[in-house]
């Protein structure tokens, strides 16, 4: 598999560090990843450098999840590249919020780096 | 139709979804099987508190504490370093539990995970401090072990819709 370059948005550097290591457990093992800790620093990483995979989280301050997905759009950044949210927030209506402001994936916290695989790997691999 | 708690008090404060979202939680971030146990009491000087806040639906707080040795633990079982400090990486860390923690417990009643929004968490550290709440409409206040190590959650529902 080519070099993935993943973005992990979350303001628990605790968090960013797990997911980077369930990517990692994934098998993107030609791992490069760019950390932000709120949408607004995500945003500002996605205008200097290309990326082939974010995950986000959603409640943050500063700017939330939802809203890093709306700017991403408006903004015309990291087209077609895919979002996965990862979060705390796990309702029907939170899940159809981040689809409809752009996420293709959605994992719940807690998680297991089996489920990170699941729905990475396939995106990855589509892109 | 406006979603109501009143008349699902007795789900909502089910005691067993607390003890399966503490479960969940700290075997699936930790690989840490813990049990509830009654009459465990964090006695602790120093003690790491974590909260995080309820609102909407509910109002109130998740409220997680456990003494210092304990936090290390938990923060080197997260990150797979070592800590002999509480820093802001352990902070942090316990932070995340927290709010895992209030997550599964308001996943579990489908009115609260849909209606109920969570705070950024609280981390607290020190010696000798007493957390008080008033007149809670309800609490459940549990304590776990694994190993050696023993933590509190506590839930506070201090008001319902």
């Amino acid at each position: 598999m080519n070099e993935i370059r993943a973005l992990i948005v979350d303001d628990s550097s605790v968090m960013r560090k797990i997911v980077e290591r369930a990517l990692s457990q994934a098998g993107l093992d030609a791992l490069v990843v760019h950390e932000a800790g709120s949408g607004a620093e995500g945003l500002e990483v996605l205008k200097t450098k290309p990326v082939d995979l974010i995950l986000s989280d959603i409640n943050m301050p500063t700017m939330d999840g939802l809203e890093f997905l709306r700017q991403i759009r408006e903004q015309n950044l990291a087209q077609g590249v895919p979002v996965i949210m990862i979060t705390t927030e796990s309702s029907e209506e939170h899940v159809k919020q981040a689809i409809l402001a752009g996420a293709r994936g959605y994992i719940r916290k807690p998680f297991t780096a089996e489920q990170v695989k699941e729905r990475v790997l396939p995106l990855v691999r589509a892109a | 139709m406006a979603v109501s708690l009143r008349e699902s008090v007795q789900r909502v404060s089910d005691p067993r979804n607390l003890d399966a979202s503490v479960e969940e939680v700290f075997r699936l971030m930790l690989a840490i099987e813990c049990k509830r146990q009654a009459g465990l009491v964090v006695a602790d000087r120093e003690s790491v508190t974590a909260v995080v806040g309820f609102g909407g639906l509910l109002s109130g707080a998740c409220v997680f504490r456990s003494g210092a040795r304990t936090a290390l633990k938990i923060a080197a079982q997260m990150t797979g370093m070592e800590f002999d400090a509480i820093d802001d990486t352990v902070k942090d860390g316990i932070g995340e539990i927290c709010n895992m923690l209030a997550g599964a417990w308001k996943g579990k009643v489908p009115e609260l995970a849909a209606n109920c929004g969570l705070s950024v968490p609280a981390v607290i550290t020190g010696r000798d401090y007493n957390l008080h709440v008033q007149a809670p409409e309800f609490q459940l206040h549990h304590g776990y072990r694994f190993g050696e190590e023993i933590f509190e959650v506590t839930i506070v529902c201090d008001g319902m819709q």
